[in-house]
């Protein structure tokens, strides 16, 4: 099959197993050039296994994988050559210092070291950093140790930047530092694939995403499309005092017929409406009175719930 | 457009962008090397050499003087000591949150295997050829080396016995999930190896039952080699069957190395 420049991978029916358990089992999807893609789904969904086989250092066990067109199985190292990765655990070097982190991973792709004291130096200032350039590694804060990452992955000028659960750990101050950055990225149009079990992370930085579960794709597509598709326009949070998880699912069988669904949680009860203040009305009508109303939009999280019966970070522990 | 080669680098290309990693890290730590190199064989060499030298018959020790015996030992047991910090934290670390720097190289185009010989480049090639060269200058200033300039054969030796060891603590360091093993290698292996390979007494004085272990420790066909070299005394058995079995362990230790790496760094 011809390749299209414009597609940078290309998955059909990709499987990953390990022994008995099968954490991938048969997704399909497409990343295009210039895009935000984001895997979304808790931990174990198999987001990170699948962003590995991209990453050309996990063999698929099934399926088939095009990266940049080429074969991971038999073209590991030139893929990435054209990939930059930002792994969870950062792995930067504690005992170099910030700016030979940069040069001494420069070197790995071959870049000449006048040339890589260059791209360090510029990469430095795109992640406000330059005034740490002498530091060693270990006393950056979690923020900044993210942002260094983000700019050794760019390093090798790379088609396609692959971040798993870039802001994960970081305080909301330093998230958002790290959004801005990737917002400047897309910017100058640089390709970005991303796992997150954050939903507002998703909403933000993706153009598109997939929602993974048990090693399944369950939907896809923007945003905006996943929430139109899957859930109403608003959600109503309701809680009940101190009521839990029974106590709230038998209060949710008295709201039946009061918006489009609804959805007992632990502490809370959901329900799904397109007009809040109807729902609002029909609670009175019915002379229900809860300690707390809470009116919002519905969000990525509200789609993953309803897709899959659980909040994404109860599986978080 | 980019300026960035996008082609798969050649081994040796890609061990030689993997020891470039070492190199940055040693030259952070250089300055700890002037003690081991420089300092470490002056004081062995005055407090043992000359110290107890005084009281040992050159009979005793093949005709030379003590302080001729153990200088070409010394080169290589410095050797060994390097490699029990060159091959043990740092190889654990690599897969580890204390860098991670294999998990880093993974990213990169670099494979595992490149990643294992840019390692044993370092450990195997770069620090013999300076610190085991520098303690061997050192100690040619005690007129240690009768056989002349023939002593810097007793650098290659130590370079041989940092072959044979050096995949084999790779290997055993990339099998460990916790590091509360790792000084094990410092109690059960590079303290007895130092002490029992005849480096300060002839191995032939060890107890019989001891001999096996002796003739297996690699710092023993590299003191013979390097003796040989330095002081020209018959090594115990012919100089290639030392050769032998030094690259025997260097090679089946690279097979090891290579296959852990791989295990660890294909996920």
């Amino acid at each position: 099959m011809p390749h299209d420049d414009e597609i940078l991978v290309r998955a059909a029916d990709l499987r990953k197993s390990y022994g008995e358990h099968e954490a991938v089992r048969g997704v399909d999807f497409e990343i295009r050039r210039g895009e935000a893609f984001g895997f979304l789904g808790a931990n174990g969904a198999g987001k990170s296994t699948t962003m590995r086989m991209i990453g050309c250092v996990s063999q698929p066990t099934g399926g088939e994988l095009e990266v940049f067109g080429r074969d991971p199985h038999t073209q590991g190292a030139e893929i990435r050559a054209r990939l930059g990765v930002v792994p969870q655990d950062n792995t930067l070097d504690g005992m170099l210092t910030v700016f030979e982190n940069l040069v001494v991973y420069a070197g790995y792709f071959g870049i000449k070291k006048k040339v890589a004291k260059v791209k360090a130096a510029e990469l430095l200032e795109f992640v406000q950093l330059s005034s740490r350039a002498k530091d060693q590694v270990s006393e950056l804060s979690g923020g900044m140790q993210r942002r260094l990452a983000i700019a050794r992955s760019l390093i090798n000028e790379p088609e396609l930047v692959i971040l798993d659960e870039p802001t994960t750990g970081l305080d909301p101050q330093a998230r958002h530092l790290v959004w801005e950055r990737l917002f400047q990225l897309k910017h100058r149009g640089v390709s970005i694939l991303l796992t997150t079990h954050y939903m507002d992370e998703a909403e933000q930085l993706c153009d598109r995403l997939v929602v993974m579960d048990e090693g399944r794709i369950i939907a896809s597509g923007s945003p905006r499309e996943l929430i139109d598709t899957h859930v109403t326009k608003e959600v109503v949070e309701l809680r009940f005092g101190p009521a839990h998880t029974t106590e709230l699912a038998e209060l949710a069988l008295t709201l039946n017929g009061i918006g489009a669904q609804i959805e007992a949680l632990p502490d809370k009860i959901l329900v799904y409406t397109d007009d809040a203040d109807d729902t609002n009305a029909a609670l009175e009508a019915r002379k229900i009175h809860p300690t707390s109303v809470l009116a919002r939009r519905a969000t990525l999280e509200d789609v993953f719930l309803r897709l899959t019966g659980r909040a994404l970070v109860e599986d978080e522990a | 457009m980019t300026t960035v080669d996008r082609s798969a680098p050649t081994p040796a290309q890609a061990a030689r962008r993997a020891f470039n990693l070492q190199l940055a890290l040693y030259k952070h730590v250089w300055h700890g090397t002037v003690f081991t190199s420089g300092l470490l064989p002056i004081l062995y060499m005055v407090s043992i050499g000359i110290g107890v030298g005084a009281y040992i018959d050159s009979s005793a020790v093949g005709g030379l003087t003590y302080a001729e015996f153990i200088a070409p030992g010394l080169v290589c047991s410095v050797a060994v000591m390097m490699l029990g910090n060159d091959m043990v934290f740092p190889v654990f670390g690599g897969y580890a949150d204390w860098g991670g720097h294999y998990l880093a190289q993974r990213a990169t185009p670099l494979s595992p295997v490149d990643m294992l010989n840019g390692h044993l480049l370092y450990a195997v090639v770069f620090r013999p050829f300076t610190n085991c060269a520098i303690v061997a200058l050192v100690l040619a200033f005690f007129g240690v080396y009768p056989n002349g300039w023939w002593a810097v054969f007793a650098v290659i030796a130590a370079a041989l016995v940092a072959a044979a060891l050096a995949p084999w603590l790779h290997f055993w360091a990339s099998s460990l999930k916790n590091d509360a093993n790792l000084n094990m290698i410092f109690r059960f292996a590079v303290i007895p190896i130092s002490l029992f390979s005849g480096v300060f007494f002839p191995a032939s004085e060890m107890p019989v039952f001891l001999q096996p272990l002796v003739w297996a420790s690699p710092l023993w066909h590299g003191t013979e080699l390097a003796r040989a070299a330095t002081a020209d005394v018959a090594p115990a058995l012919p100089p290639a069957a030392h050769i032998a079995y030094l690259a025997a362990l260097a090679v089946t230790g690279w097979f090891a190395a290579r296959w852990r790496i791989q295990k660890r760094l294909n996920f």
